[in-house]
């Protein structure tokens, strides 16, 4: 489709999981468009990496909240394979009494009735029909305030949020007024209001905040919880490992004729009468476009386009969005299958979550505030192993670690004796579940948020890029004024996590990007 | 167990709302009745005196919130009110430097440049947002709440002012206004100013009161609940009533008397009488029963319900919403006489801004730290306090050449854990006095003479303030002021505007909207919503903005 090696319709900037998302649209509109992306791999936060002869998740392990909207329009796991397996949630107790939970339903692992199980039962299933709710917005852009909150834009996104509003009515008076409390409010009161504290309530509490500089006492992370949860909140373990899910998005972008340039490092996007012309690259290489969608962050962006082409109130903005990576990925090969007392082999297989309760978390978040790791780490942990025996030589095993909390700003940086001392911290908060799973590391992976910033471009090596704080979502995202997807210059765009609807390995935020592009008309009819 | 005469409407609770609410009950012709458990009127709005010579405004402290609309309708300075506005303030360092807050633009100006020149132009920055923050609340004081889920023509009218008046701010400020409303008191300064000391010293009204720290989302919202208010109509000013707070009280209490109104003290409610989902008055302490067919509580939403109100009278959900409601104790006063002045080396001598509040925090991550302490259950090791001398200001606080100094400390747990128990009960002398100690050390980074110039000093935990004035777990607010409780959702969703399951019951506190602070709005608009539905809705002002 390009008119010339070095002439595109449109240019995105980072082969992540949502730049191949924008990409993927625009040239399902017939657009030719070429991705750029830093580094040798295609995928960002989510593709594998080789550990030992092992096929491990590189950052990102499992799969909760791929837009539907999304997989439908790339045919994922249709004309482009991706297969995955549900994992039930397994809330580890050092009592060794571990509970287990799938869609909404709480028991012990041993089988035992849990006694919290209805209430967590009604306050789940509250949760994900409010979450269905919100996730419907994910599918377009914010409300705008353009001309103040009496005008919602188009008759489209007038209709979009009718449709909210018509589903909130639907819920009835109660269940309405319960939304409109608990919105805006903190997850760990909405926990504890309903179960007691405990390892189901420490999960819940730690999903409600990972990623995010937050502790579940902060008010709105019962708004991040609910974005988690906002297609069904199901674990979903990509079988081939986090790669496959990379080289699905990236199949379904050059099915669609999208040139995709790896190792290419851009010197500056080339803007000129306000307009974006195309981008110079390091070798000095030009590639002419007339749109520009960046998956990077907003500082980045702004950057490479110059900051002296954005206003100042865009500058200062920017300069003060929040991203304060709070996650670390650990990776760690066994020479033997992990052994979690009180778990069967198929338990053991599901997505463990190491925060026995939700004061737990929110005492893990503490350090984090001032630089420092938790000394007690949350963890989430999945061995991916045990569903695919493919990823790993025989007899070895795979488990793959988000931990929280060790923050981006480290007292003293990230340096080897940091990482040695997060592995070591890691390993002897596992090793109160899994007693003596040190002893079977043979190799191991460590990456700080420093490290994930580093590798992927990430800003604070964030999760979300930006801060899903409910002064950074919807309208705000990234920032007032700069929440729909056109990012100052005439044809620059943000399409990444950083802008609506946020993150995690979606794709939402790279397709409405790239229709605002569409509609936006900079690529000419 | 006497009977005794029936009345139009009882308030039980003599809070500056209670006696607000019936100031306007008795103005329109009701036969009112007043019952308050202590010998005294005034809840946390209160005078006493506890050493000869001196008195303590030994609750709330300062008065900037009391609605000008009430002060003026009501003709409070007739019955002896007089606000006197401070000046200024001050937080101190360890190392002998402070950052004073000057009323005087100009001085004020060069005191930020004395710190960083570049805070100079964030502070104008900063102003402006705030002031416009407070302009955009300002009128939502003494209106209804809206219910969103009602389609009542009252509440949709109340929703198109509030829809209006977002409107009218224009898409940029409305998208300000959104972050400003959710963001963290922390994170709205660190995207001002560069310099600790100056953020500390603004971030502390962000966190009064509240069982938030300093980055938690909603405290700048907060710190509109210190900014909001006025003294003669300079937005912002704080004052000190003369002769306490207590003399706002005494001059509501004087108000109702004359408008015909009974107070009976030292005698609390035990329990109001409900029959057939009606309220029909209520039985005191001593077994007095006082019969009246509206009955409005000035206790929090918490005390009122799940102690003095039978549960099989309450809808089931209505109760565990209660019960969810989070009013949580997280500040300690102190009260203290001193025998002269104390010595403040670091600042120049007959400094005015010592006449204003007085602080020893330096940073934002001090106060956090502070609030980590609390969600443990500890008082915070190095706390956050609100200092001042109104003595210098009302000779009428302490005999001649003596003064009176009152802090307010956050912060403090009222279930304070000790060998890993939780409960309010392990605050005892010993403890109370480790506090205390805590405190005066740092006080003493100000004021190293603090200890030689005590004469007497009072320290009330959430524990000692919830026994004495009845507010639960001694929250300043009734209530803490979360996203979450406020608006339509306070206190209880659906019973939002002062109404409660039962019929002729109401709720006037702080609990309600627009919530605490010694504002007397939730007292007024509850007697506004109480007469509308007796229909006497005319006899007092709308206040509508």
């Amino acid at each position: 489709m390009a008119m010339s090696d070095n002439r595109y319709d449109a240019i995105v900037i980072g082969a992540g999981h949502n730049g191949l998302t924008a990409a993927a649209t625009l040239a399902a509109a017939g657009k030719s468009v070429c991705v750029l992306e830093r580094s040798d791999r295609i995928g960002g936060m989510s593709r594998s990496v080789d550990l030992g002869g092992a096929t491990a998740p590189e950052i990102a392990h499992l799969l909760y909240n791929l837009n539907p909207t999304v997989v439908r329009d790339l045919g994922l796991g249709t004309k482009v394979p991706l297969v995955t397996k549900i994992l039930p949630t397994v809330c580890l107790s050092p009592d060794r009494n571990h509970v287990l939970f799938a869609q909404g339903e709480a028991t012990f692992a041993n089988g035992a009735v849990h006694p919290d199980a209805a209430a967590f039962g009604l306050l789940h299933g509250r949760l994900t029909r409010f979450a269905a709710l919100l996730g419907q917005m994910a599918d377009g852009p914010p409300p705008a305030l353009a001309g103040g909150v009496l005008d919602a834009g188009t008759l489209k996104e007038m209709a979009a949020l009718g449709k909210l509003g018509w589903g909130l009515k639907r819920l009835g008076k109660t269940e309405m007024r319960e939304f409109l409390r608990v919105i805006l409010s903190n997850a760990y009161d909405l926990i504890l209001d309903e179960i007691s504290d405990g390892p189901l309530a420490g999960a819940l509490a730690a999903d409600a905040v990972r990623g995010a500089h937050a502790g579940p006492r902060s008010p709105g992370t019962v708004f991040s919880l609910m974005y988690r949860l906002g297609n069904g909140g199901e674990a979903h373990l990509p079988i081939g490992g986090m790669g496959a899910v990379a080289a699905a998005f990236e199949t379904a972008a050059r099915n669609r004729g999208v040139a995709i340039r790896t190792g290419v490092r851009i010197d500056h996007i080339i803007v000129a009468a306000d307009r974006v012309q195309g981008v110079l690259l390091e070798d000095g290489t030009t590639i002419h476009a007339d749109a520009i969608l960046s998956s990077a962050g907003p500082a980045q962006t702004m950057q490479i386009a110059g900051v002296a082409n954005f206003d100042i109130e865009a500058v200062r903005r920017v300069r003060n969005l929040r991203h304060k990576g709070t996650v670390a990925k650990i990776n760690l090969l066994l020479d033997a299958a992990p052994v979690f007392p009180g778990l069967t082999r198929e338990q053991t297989a599901g997505r463990l979550i190491v925060a026995p309760s939700a004061t737990y978390v929110e005492r893990a978040f503490n350090p984090a505030k001032y630089g420092e790791m938790s000394q007690d780490l949350v963890i989430e942990a999945v061995h991916p192993s045990l569903s695919d025996p493919s990823l790993t030589p025989p007899g070895l095993h795979l488990m793959s670690a988000v931990v929280s909390y060790a923050p981006f700003a480290l007292t003293g940086g990230w340096t080897d004796a940091a990482r040695a001392e997060l592995l070591a911290r890691t390993v002897r908060t596992l090793d109160i579940f899994a007693p003596g799973i040190g002893g079977s590391i043979r190799e191991s992976q460590v990456l700080s948020p420093a490290d994930i910033a580093d590798l992927t471009g990430a800003p604070g090596g964030h999760w979300h890029h930006v801060e899903m704080g409910i002064d950074q979502i919807l309208t705000v995202r990234p920032a007032n004024l700069i929440s729909r997807y056109a990012f100052g210059i005439g044809g620059l765009y943000l399409c990444g996590a950083s802008a609506h609807p946020g993150g995690d390995v979606m794709g939402a935020a790279g397709r409405n990007a790239a229709l605002q592009t569409l509609k936006d008309g900079v690529l000419g009819a | 167990m006497g009977q005794h005469d029936k009345y139009d409407a009882i308030v039980a609770g003599a809070g500056h709302n209670g006696l607000t609410t019936a100031c306007y009950l008795a103005k329109a012709g009701l036969k009112t009745l007043v019952v308050e458990k202590n010998d005294w009127i005034g809840g946390a709005t209160v005078s006493r005196s506890l050493i000869d010579g001196w008195t303590y405004s030994n609750c709330s402290y300062v008065c900037s919130l009391l609605r000008r609309e009430i002060v003026r309708d009501l003709e409070l300075p007739r019955f002896g009110l007089q606000v006197i506005p401070y000046e200024g303030g001050a937080s101190f360092t360890r190392d002998g430097n402070y950052f004073a807050y000057l009323s005087d633009h100009d001085a004020l100006r060069r005191e930020i440049a004395r710190h960083n020149p570049r805070d100079v132009d964030a502070y104008a920055r900063f102003s402006q947002t705030v002031i416009r923050q407070c302009r955009f609340i300002r009128p939502f004081l003494l209106r209804n709440a809206p219910d969103p889920t009602s389609m009542n023509p009252r509440d949709l009218s109340e929703l198109l002012f509030l829809i209006k008046r977002a409107h009218g701010l224009g898409a940029k400020e409305l998208g300000e206004t959104l972050r400003f409303w959710t963001m963290s008191i922390g994170d709205f300064l660190d995207e001002h100013f560069e310099t600790d000391l100056i953020k500390a010293h603004i971030a502390g009204s962000g966190i009064i009161g509240t069982g938030l720290g300093v980055y938690s989302p909603g405290t700048a919202y907060v710190l509109l609940h210190h900014y909001m208010g006025d003294v003669d109509g300079a937005i912002g000013a704080w004052g000190f009533a003369r002769g306490g707070m207590g003399a706002i009280s005494n001059a509501l209490g004087a108000a109702f008397e004359e408008a015909g109104g009974t107070i009976i003290k030292g005698a609390g409610v035990e329990r109001f009488i409900v029959k057939n989902g009606k309220v029909g008055g209520v039985t005191l302490e001593n077994g007095d029963v006082y019969r009246a067919p509206i009955v409005a509580s000035n206790m929090d939403v918490k005390r009122t319900f799940l102690k003095h109100v039978d549960r099989a009278d309450l809808p089931g959900d209505f109760t565990k919403a209660v019960e969810r409601f989070k009013i949580r104790g997280s500040s300690a006063k102190m009260n203290i006489a001193l025998d002269r002045l104390p010595e403040f080396p670091a600042a120049p001598k007959g400094a005015t801004f010592l006449r204003g509040d007085l602080h020893c925090s330096t940073s934002l991550n001090e106060l956090e730290r502070a609030y980590d302490d609390w969600k443990e259950g500890r008082w915070s090791s190095d706390p956050y306090f609100d200092m001042l001398i109104p003595s210098q200001i009302d000779p009428t606080m302490a005999p001649p050449g003596k003064h009176m100094m009152t802090v307010f400390v956050q912060y403090a747990p009222y279930d304070l854990a000790v060998d890993g128990v939780r409960s309010g009960q392990n605050w005892t002398d010993a403890t109370r006095k480790a506090l205390a100690d805590c405190v005066l050390d740092k006080i003493a980074v100000a004021c190293p003479d603090i200890r030689d110039r005590m004469v007497h000093a009072e320290v009330r935990t959430p524990w000692d303030i919830e026994q004495e004035v009845g507010l639960t777990e001694g929250n300043i607010f009734q209530g803490e002021l979360t996203f979450d409780q406020l608006l339509f959702n306070r206190p209880v969703p659906g019973y939002a505007q002062y109404d409660t399951p039962i019929d002729g019951m109401y709720i006037v506190g702080s609990s309600t909207h627009p919530g605490g602070g010694v504002m007397a709005a939730p007292g007024a608009n509850a007697a506004r919503e109480i007469l509308r539905k007796i229909g006497k809705g005319k006899s007092m002002p709308s206040f509508a903005a």
